[in-house]
């Protein structure tokens, strides 16, 4: 359980995260969504530890702000893609916490194998990670991700450099995660994926949470298109599955 | 998550390769003994190294003489500096994340100029008492100024290369007023500034082989967590290393050795980029682990560029720095070009 109380971060004069309280259970999928500047990724940050806040933020009873005996792996939006490095390599960096920096196991080395061919990146293995096109670089910090065997992982908009297809493939690599009990905590931009994919929402607004609850209950919230100034449509198809799109007519 | 094991899974093999460590560090005995060895009065190999281990029937009289006293501190120094250097530049190029950083870049180089200027203008006639001195605060000083005025401690790679940049160009600025002003210093300073080993003697090999030795052990001990600086900061944190406390203790450990190797022989160029990119280039791994590699391989480069100083011309010497930017002037245009076919 993360427990979240009255977290505020100040970034100079400017408040980005303002008097948060939020409860995430264990081994769940939970999706951070808002407008641009909503301060979602400083949440993500804040999550992982490397952000410092005022408040209490609480994994498993203890503080995070630089807390590295947690096992927390991050995915970033914009990763800082190393030259000279084969994917192996890039995905053996996350058995380093577990085996020493420089050491790799005998078991690190079968679990990065069946990771990669997992996330299908297994013919690749060899290649360099610069040459990668964005739908298999995202797989290969997926894969990074899953060879660190967290008990959490926070995703920066984990498909917003992918086509369509590469979009569901990544996340449902990300989802069975949660059979090996890993909690997710992801922000996304494509709230129709999220409400697929995660089964709690929580609708971020200037630094404050407008609203926290199970998906689909929040899809049809006034809180969300209110998150969103109202420039947002939710569409029911005939499955019951909720659309969103951007409201075109709002514009004109 | 289950493991499946596979006899016949491919290898990902040991980042690290100490055969290639071994081998470097071979050639870099065999140059060293070519070193020694040659030269205005050639030494006989066998004699030589008979001489340098302590067997009978090895080198005497003058030869002996020539060879303990004058040539060996002078390859030993080179293969100093040639090791600081390369190692610094290996650090350096994975701490700012970037191919064409050299040891000099955040400041050192200039700093260490002004030093060696103040020292050459002010002491009149003993120079080489105080230009190591100088030269090797001078570096550090000018690298603390970058750190100081790039505000926070390692906020951002990015901008501690524009304070390095703008406090390398106050220090040449002040550097040139004063070679003005001193125009009997303008010689000597521009033969420290090309780079000589002239100074080499075993007082010399043995202050800076404690600076650069210790330096380049502690960058060995954290290389292999250097990697992870290759990575975002918010990556390396949950990968369970704390970035800035790393680069703060690679830059400063690159710093000493650089600040010793500068105050030891002036500015030899090149040596920080073209090594590691060599080195890189054999072993095909970006990665820092073979940072013990770069030391011998950087070590070799210089010995055999210092080789070519004393011989090229002989009896006259070109300075060392010639040399080096002669190899690594066209080595750096083929890094740029590389680089851009490959991005």
């Amino acid at each position: 359980m993360i427990s979240i109380k009255d977290l505020t971060v100040r970034i100079g004069e400017k408040v980005i995260l303002d008097h948060i309280d939020l409860n995430i259970p264990k081994n769940s999928w939970t999706c951070l969504v808002g407008p641009n500047g909503a301060g979602k990724t400083t949440l993500l940050k804040a999550l992982l530890g490397v952000t410092p806040y005022s408040g209490s933020l609480r994994d498993d009873n203890a503080e995070v702000y630089r807390n590295q005996k947690r096992n927390v792996a991050f995915v970033p939006q914009q990763p800082q893609i190393p030259a000279g490095m084969t994917v192996s390599e890039y995905v053996m960096m996350g058995r380093s916490k577990r085996d020493g920096w420089g050491n790799e196991s005998v078991r690190s080395r079968s679990l990065v194998q069946n990771i990669l061919e997992q996330t299908q990146l297994f013919g690749l293995h060899n290649q360099y990670i610069t040459r990668l096109s964005g739908g298999e670089m995202q797989r290969a910090l997926i894969a990074r991700a899953l060879a660190q065997e967290p008990k959490l992982i926070l995703l920066d908009e984990p498909t917003s450099a992918l086509d369509l297809h590469h979009q569901i493939s990544t996340l449902n690599n990300i989802e069975l995660l949660k059979d090996v009990g890993v909690t997710i905590i992801s922000t996304m931009h494509d709230i129709t994926l999220a409400a697929m994919y995660a089964e709690r929402i929580v609708v971020m607004h200037e630094g404050k949470i407008l609203l926290d609850g199970l998906a689909q209950s929040v899809i049809h919230s006034p809180e969300l298109k209110m998150a969103f100034d109202n420039r947002i449509n939710v569409y029911t198809l005939d499955s019951g599955r909720p659309v969103i799109v951007a409201a075109k007519d709002y514009l004109n | 998550m289950p493991i499946r094991r596979d006899p016949s899974a491919p290898q990902m093999g040991p980042m690290w390769n100490w055969r290639i460590t071994a081998i470097s560090a071979l050639v870099l005995f065999a140059v060293a003994v070519l070193g020694v060895s040659l030269g205005p009065i050639h030494l006989n190999f066998w004699k030589v190294i008979k001489t340098l281990f302590g067997f009978p029937h090895g080198l005497q009289g003058q030869e002996r003489v020539l060879l303990l006293d004058l040539r060996l501190p002078r390859v030993l120094l080179a293969a100093l500096v040639g090791a600081a250097l390369s190692t610094s530049g290996a650090v350096y190029q994975t701490v700012f994340r970037n191919p064409l950083a050299d040891p000099y870049l955040l400041g050192a180089a200039s700093g260490a100029g002004l030093g060696a200027t103040l020292a050459i203008t002010s002491s009149g006639g003993n120079v080489y008492g105080l230009l190591p001195i100088f030269s090797f605060v001078g570096g550090v000083l000018a690298v603390l100024t970058t750190f100081f005025i790039s505000g926070k401690f390692f906020a951002e790679p990015n901008s501690l290369l524009l304070s390095g940049i703008a406090v390398g160009s106050f220090g040449t600025a002040i550097q040139t007023y004063l070679q003005q002003r001193h125009s009997s210093a303008l010689r000597p300073v521009y033969s420290w500034i090309l780079g000589e080993l002239t100074i080499a003697n075993w007082q010399v090999v043995r202050w800076s082989s404690l600076y650069i030795v210790s330096a380049i052990l502690i960058l060995i001990t954290v290389s292999k967590q250097l990697d992870g600086l290759l990575l975002s900061d918010e990556e390396s944190f949950s990968l369970g290393i704390n970035p800035n406390k790393l680069r703060i203790i690679a830059v400063a450990a690159a710093t000493l050795a650089t600040a010793t190797a500068v105050a030891a022989s002036g500015l030899i160029g090149f040596v920080g980029i073209v090594v590691p990119h060599l080195v890189r280039g054999i072993t095909h791994r970006v990665t820092n682990r073979s940072l013990a590699t770069m030391a011998f391989a950087g070590a070799a480069f210089l010995v055999l560029a210092d080789l070519g100083a004393r011989t090229l011309l002989s009896p006259a010497e070109l300075p060392i720095g010639v040399i080096t930017a002669f190899v690594g002037a066209p080595f750096f245009l083929f890094v740029l070009r590389k680089k851009r076919v490959g991005s």
